[in-house]
């Protein structure tokens, strides 16, 4: 097939059709300055939304943490005592163990379970096609619904699905009020959250193996290698490109995550299911401790902004 | 017939001038002629909302000139986050509903709420409202707020097919035979009680409880801290609740910590799984439009039975006011309706909705047997508001947490770890 060269906005042959117009040759810098305009024109969008949306707020979310709000109380400033306030706070602490405790396994599984579908489903693409949809489709279910889906699965008494099946099989010895219990809790959040976000791996990771070259493949087939290992050495190492962009959007969610929280425990039983999302919610719109809460706030942007840095770096060096 | 003179005219009409003038002055702001817009800062929802439409459309039959308007908070959980915001963003209003008497405290001293005590008399608003109510409605001694309903927080709702089915034909009135029922309610494969843990409903159990025992006035004090919560009256209180847990009044702390308080009502009404829940009187409302039972003939209440420590004659009670705020800009119609509001015609509208109504001009007639009999526990009481709106929204919220950790675990070493937990937070407001 062949291809056509299309010149660069920056490079000499598509410079060279302006020159000839122009009749003089342009140094470096005033190409650079022709360039610019056009370039901030088409960004300005953009960027007022962003300053809009982010930048304003974000400044706004850093000056509240330096004040001391107590609901329409005067505000008093009050320097880093927000921050000094949070390290003592035994139950930010929890709340910051609860929220590492979440975000690891609710990345590695869905993650896991994501990578693990995409790859049985590259072995039978269009016989899989239902599958994928379906299991792409609770990603799209609103958290609070899927709370609500899970409500009924954990709920304690005997309507609950999970309890009833329990009962229904003869084992309703083990039948336990899920979400009451400290020790149950956070891990019906975690199968609940991770079942809604196994959909978007599922479909990352998927595209990434149908990426894999066939001939590839169709190598390894002739030379007498199984599905099993076809997949193992060739289609799963391969597949990782997109297994590090599920892992790190997966991440990023996990660590913002509030509605199934929400909806299934509201931080309890005790405190015990509260992550620093929650946390932040509960004291800036509950007890409406507002400069508290946006302390609370940049404690979490700062734990974002680590898992995002580097992984954004990665990306943007693997781009140049 | 004489002529009159112009020194004749101009003297009667001085003295029809300065006649209407002191007429004027000496009618109630309530009275006189009222319009434009009336705005309602309203977090209502359901049947609770139904009837504050009815009382607005009423209000505006008796003065047509009025324009009642609503900023409708749409909120679940505590509203109170929702109002702050509303405010903070600059939303004004003239009136406003309120429960929590921390609240109130919080809008009072941010200058938010205009002193009503001025309209209290000139409206004569005490010949409708007791100066109980009147004491309800104030903060440091300033009436901030007109209340127009009240439940009955110590009323233990019940199904008479669930008691009967357990064999209790008689309703307890001591803590002895109330706590020798449980045996029997749980033979029957019912959990004598529905305490929903999950968030708040468990701190009502307590509050009766330590003010059977240790009366208003103390109530009141450890409500204001100024007595500790380390204090023996509060670790004995939790010690017989610990002795009702004990008597298995209410299945596993993990299935007590699962129930949200509208499950524990479910619990009741609907699975008859569970004997007496105790969360209100919105439960009157939601057993008869939502499980479509009738009141007394179904089910009926209990006041919480008596501990003979000489303080059995109080009720525990939570209200709901109308406000005004500073910011309004019609207080003229602001007063007229929360002048209005304790008239025979409001009071008849609360009465008609299953709401208890303070105003002595209401028609008894209009209560079903269960709120009747509430609001006669309550009126034959001392009352005590709920210990939990009293508090400011930090404590009470550690308060609630260290409750579920109390059901945890109900030993002696805990109850002081919780309590010594519930003193320290205290002390940050102080």
């Amino acid at each position: 097939m062949s291809q056509v060269a299309l010149p660069s906005r920056g490079s000499d042959e598509g410079n060279a059709s302006r020159v000839k117009g122009g009749g003089h040759e342009l140094t470096p810098f005033r190409r650079w300055i022709a360039d610019a305009p056009a370039a901030y024109l088409l960004l300005l969008p953009v960027l007022v939304l962003f300053a809009f949306a982010v930048v304003y707020p974000l400044i706004q979310t850093i000056l509240l943490s330096f004040w001391d709000i107590k609901g329409l109380g005067k505000p008093k400033f009050y320097g880093l005592g927000n921050f000094a306030a949070l390290a003592q706070d035994a139950n930010f602490r929890q709340a910051v163990s609860t929220t590492l405790l979440w975000t690891v396994f609710t990345t590695a599984i869905s993650v896991s379970l994501g990578w693990i579908i995409a790859l049985l489903c590259s072995l039978a693409p269009r016989a899989t096609l239902v599958p994928r949809v379906m299991i792409f489709a609770a990603f799209g279910v609103s958290e609070a619904v899927t709370g609500y889906i899970w409500l009924g699965i954990f709920r304690g008494n005997a309507t609950g699905a999970i309890n009833a099946l329990l009962t229904g099989v003869g084992l309703g010895d083990f039948a336990h009020p899920w979400l009451g219990d400290a020790n149950t809790a956070i891990w019906c959040l975690i199968i609940a959250y991770s079942w809604a976000q196994t959909g978007l791996p599922l479909i990352i990771i998927y595209a990434a193996t149908q990426a894999v070259p066939r001939s590839v493949i169709e190598a390894a087939y002739v030379d007498g290698g199984s599905p099993l290992a076809i997949m193992r050495y060739i289609i799963a190492p391969l597949s990782m490109p997109g297994v590090r962009v599920a892992l790190f959007i997966n991440l990023l969610g996990s660590l913002r995550a509030f509605d199934t929280i929400y909806v299934l425990t509201g931080g309890g039983p005790v405190r015990s299911t509260e992550t620093i999302g929650f946390f932040m919610f509960r004291e800036s719109f509950t007890q409406f401790k507002l400069g508290y809460g946006a302390a609370a706030t940049l404690v979490l942007l700062a734990a974002v902004l680590i898992v995002s840095i580097p992984a954004i770096i990665q990306r943007t060096a693997s781009v140049k | 017939m004489t002529k009159p003179t112009r020194v004749g005219v101009r003297r009667r009409t001085l003295i029809a001038a300065l006649s209407a003038t002191l007429l004027l002055a000496a009618t109630p702001v309530y009275a006189q002629e009222v319009s434009g817009d009336l705005v309602l800062l309203n977090w209502a929802t359901g049947n609770e909302a139904e009837m504050i439409h009815a009382l607005e459309e009423a209000f505006v039959k008796a003065y047509p000139k009025v324009n009642f308007k609503e900023i409708n908070l749409t909120t679940s959980g505590d509203q109170r986050g929702a109002i702050r915001a509303a405010l903070q963003s600059g939303e004004t209003a003239d009136l406003f509903v309120n429960t929590w008497p921390a609240f109130r405290k919080e809008l009072a001293d941010a200058g938010l709420l205009r002193d009503l005590g001025p309209l209290w008399e000139s409206a004569k608003i005490g010949d409708s409202l007791s100066d109980s109510w009147r004491d309800l409605g104030s903060t440091d001694g300033v009436v901030y707020g007109v209340t127009y309903t009240y439940g009955d927080r110590s009323a233990m709702f019940y199904r008479h097919s669930t008691m009967e089915k357990a064999g209790i034909t008689t309703q307890p009135t001591t803590w002895e035979e109330f706590v020798a029922n449980f045996k029997k309610l749980n033979d029957a494969g019912i959990t004598p009680i529905a305490i929903g843990a999950k968030v708040w409903s468990h701190g009502e159990w307590f509050e009766s409880m330590y003010e059977h025992l240790n009366g208003v006035k103390m109530s009141s004090d450890l409500a204001a801290h100024k007595i500790p919560w380390t204090d023996a009256s509060v670790k004995n209180t939790l010690k017989k609740f610990a002795e009702m847990l004990n008597a298995n009044c209410c299945g596993t702390p993990a299935s007590m910590l699962a129930m949200d308080w509208n499950d524990a009502a479910d619990a009741v009404w609907k699975s008859g799984t569970h004997g007496y829940q105790m969360i209100g009187m919105w439960n009157n409302d939601y057993a008869r439009s939502v499980h479509k039972l009738t009141e007394g003939t179904d089910y009926s209440i209990q006041q919480f039975p008596a501990m003979g420590a000489g303080h059995d004659n109080v009720s525990s009670v939570d209200s709901k006011e109308f406000s005004g705020f500073t910011n309004g800009s019609n207080q003229a119609a602001a007063d007229a309706f929360l002048a209005w509001i304790t008239t025979a015609d409001a009071a008849n509208v609360i009465a008609s909705h299953g709401l208890a109504s303070p105003s002595n001009k209401v028609d008894a007639s209009l209560y079903g047997p269960v709120m009747k009999k509430a609001a006669e526990a309550v009126a034959a009481s001392e009352v005590q508001f709920v210990l939990g709106d009293l508090l400011p929204g930090d404590l009470v919220d550690e308060f609630r947490v260290q409750l579920q950790k109390f059901i945890q675990d109900p030993s002696d070493a805990n109850i002081d770890a919780v309590t010594a937990a519930i003193e320290a937070k205290a002390k940050t407001f102080d």
